[in-house]
């Protein structure tokens, strides 16, 4: 099962990256955490770790729907603007999307093999489409989700390929989060009492 | 003793919600209270601390007595601050809020014996350090700080990612202990997934490389530096870039182990076009500020390679000799632009009395001793350093292409040597003599910098026996 879902997180991820519509995006972000949530949990039914079963659903609570909320919230409060088209062509990104697939298989390929080398290439994967996401917009929130997306990918090697970071670790990680979120509405208010 | 390291830091943090304008004189004093706690760190041999969590060992002790000088340099400099830059009080109170928590998260990254404890510090030090910038109102500075946020969030991020890595590889071999570097180190040959820890280092290395400015972001730094108040700058060049060399010596001391021609050669690549690169922008800089930022990143690139290259006591002598440097020319720069930011010719002309005249004389002695002019103490890091790089090259297998290198890289050094002493030369003999006002704050943190060099050239006995 685990399995079904991190193709489905990849798969959200790519059409995320091709989407042109601001409201779209932040909603097929929503999606993919959901999808990273799942897997989380159906891996921590697997190992037995309740630790992981607290940060999926730490994930789920928080990235599926308190972040997505939160962004759409200051989105129609600042009145973002909502068309943004991706700066690489799509004809362009469906030859990139596959070959960056295709290298991390590649550079993933001399570790001693095991069940976590797939999701460790996949991770590595999801963090560069990620940085693609982050550099193909020009509009600041479709960084912001570039940004998130890249954390999804973090916690997706986190849980897969350790079967669990130590709980302070990820709890470290989560309160930084929130406190990049905090600190990116500080950073929209001072933007809209600057114009 | 070592929770007392955040009593200044936390005091600076409360105090900052009192009314600024009347106790920012005492600041200095209650920043200098952190060398009673270094002190007794230094004089008792306890090591770890929370469940190994922490570990102060003697290169963390020797970091946190670097950075405790510079932290209280640079709050005496914030005192005069607002005689430089127009801010108004509510952003100066915010400004040493925010200096705190920045401390804050330094002093937990340098002491950090888990790799994600040094990760949350840094992480702290970095958000923090987005607000110091927006302190300034401009729009640039607005923009700068997102940009900060961005591209400092993707640098981070990426330490984060090959964290995780070297932790998936050495789990198996360690078990939960893998996150702490001292298990790390000692146990680094049992280590069945080399391929992977390795994969892991170079995410570390790059996320550090393009936080402290190396190829390909090399001109992030300067933007954010020019577009932030001085004392940033100061913060950033003697703080923050040294917590993140401390987690590349580090990380770079346990891959050494492993495998260190694959470390030397992906650092030396690296250092190659980093230097190759700034070498360049170094001779087309107009401002002090660029200036300045640009030639960090080149002492980055430096520490970075005389580490690798085994010569540890270079490395520390010139990180700590940079650490007092850097944030000493960014605090000056304060006043060298106060007739505009492109004066260039002339900035060392035209100071009286006896606080002009001890500018004069220490701005020009730190110029010229950041490119390396003895007695300065980068001039001997550089002599034990490359001494160390042509060690190395005589063990390796390939000669001739490492002295090629050496070669090279001592070329590119020139040019920078070049620009700095025409830009010192200009600002001394070129121009008109326009009077320039110096305060005793920044006066006094420029004193306290060229004490601590001083003092580096006493210790060098102290730092060969660190590594």
């Amino acid at each position: 099962m685990t399995n079904f879902f991190i193709g489905m997180f990849l798969s959200t991820l790519i059409t995320a990256m091709l989407t042109t519509r601001l409201y779209r995006l932040i909603a097929w972000y929503a999606v993919n955490s959901l999808f990273l949530a799942l897997a989380a949990m159906s891996e921590a039914v697997r190992i037995q770790d309740e630790a992981m079963l607290i940060s999926a659903l730490l994930t789920l609570v928080l990235k599926s729907a308190l972040i997505p909320y939160l962004l759409k919230h200051f989105a129609v409060k600042f009145q973002a603007e909502r068309n943004i088209t991706p700066s690489i062509k799509v004809q362009y990104l469906i030859i990139l999307i596959p070959a960056i697939l295709v290298f991390t298989f590649y550079l993933i390929d001399p570790i001693i093999a095991g069940a976590a080398k797939n999701y460790i290439s996949l991770a590595i994967a999801s963090l560069f489409l990620s940085l693609v996401l982050m550099i193909e917009h020009r509009n600041v929130f479709a960084k912001v989700i570039g940004f998130l997306s890249l954390e999804n990918a973090l916690f997706l090697l986190a849980m897969t390929a350790t079967e669990g970071m130590p709980m302070l670790i990820e709890l470290g990680i989560f309160v930084d989060l929130l406190m990049a979120v905090v600190i990116l509405n500080l950073l929209f208010k001072k933007e809209a009492s600057h114009v | 003793m070592f929770e007392a390291l955040f009593l200044p830091p936390l005091a600076i943090l409360l105090l900052s919600f009192l009314d600024i304008a009347k106790i920012k004189r005492f600041l200095p004093i209650v920043s200098a209270a952190i060398f009673i706690p270094v002190l007794f760190l230094f004089a008792s041999d306890h090591i770890l601390y929370y469940h190994d969590l922490i570990a102060v060992d003697k290169l963390a002790k020797f970091v946190l007595l670097v950075s405790s000088v510079v932290s209280i340099g640079v709050t005496l400099a914030l005192e005069s601050l607002e005689k430089h830059v127009a801010i108004d009080a509510k952003d100066y109170k915010r400004f040493y809020r925010f200096f705190a928590l920045f401390w804050i998260g330094m002093i937990i990254s340098v002491a950090a014996n888990s790799m994600g404890i040094f990760w949350v510090g840094l992480e702290l030090a970095t958000l923090s350090t987005v607000y110091m910038i927006k302190t300034n109102k401009s729009a640039f500075a607005h923009h700068e700080a997102w940009n900060y946020m961005i591209v400092g969030t993707i640098a981070i991020a990426l330490i984060l990612f090959g964290i995780i890595l070297i932790y998936a590889a050495a789990k198996p071999a360690i078990g939960e202990e893998a996150m702490l570097f001292s298990a790390l180190g000692a146990h680094i040959h049992q280590i069945r997934n080399s391929y992977l820890f390795e994969i892991g280092f170079a995410f570390v290395a790059v996320g550090s490389f393009v936080k402290m400015g190396f190829f390909p972001m090399n001109l992030w730094l300067a933007n954010i530096e020019r577009a932030a108040y001085y004392p940033v700058a100061a913060l950033f060049s003697g703080l923050l870039e040294s917590a993140i060399m401390v987690g590349f010596f580090r990380f770079a001391h346990i891959a050494k182990k492993l495998n260190e021609s694959h470390l030397i050669g992906f650092t030396y690549i690296y250092a190659l076009l980093t230097l190759f690169i700034v070498a360049f922008l170094i001779y087309r800089a107009k401002d002090f500020m660029r200036l300045f930022s640009l030639s960090g990143v080149e002492h980055m690139v430096l520490i970075a390679i005389f580490w690798v290259s085994g010569g540890y006591f270079a490395a520390l002598l010139h990180f700590a000799a940079h650490a007092f440097l850097k944030p000493a020319l960014f605090i000056s720069t304060g006043v060298l632009e106060s007739k505009g930011k492109y004066h260039i010719a002339g900035a060392l002309r035209g100071y009286k009395g006896v606080k002009g005249t001890l500018f004069f004389i220490l701005v020009g002695f730190f110029m010229l001793a950041i490119i390396g002019l003895p007695p300065s103490p980068i001039f001997f890091s550089e002599i034990f350093g490359f001494g160390a790089m042509v060690e190395m090259a005589k063990a390796s297998h390939h000669l001739l292409l490492m002295f090629g290198a050496i070669a090279f890289m001592l070329l590119l050094l020139a040019v920078i040597f070049y620009k700095f002493v025409e830009v010192y030369q200009s600002m001394k003999y070129e121009g008109s003599e326009e009077p320039k006002e110096v305060y005793a704050s920044e006066m006094s943190a420029l004193a306290l910098f060229a004490i601590a060099l001083l003092a580096l050239l006493v210790s060098f006995d102290y730092i060969e026996h660190i590594v």
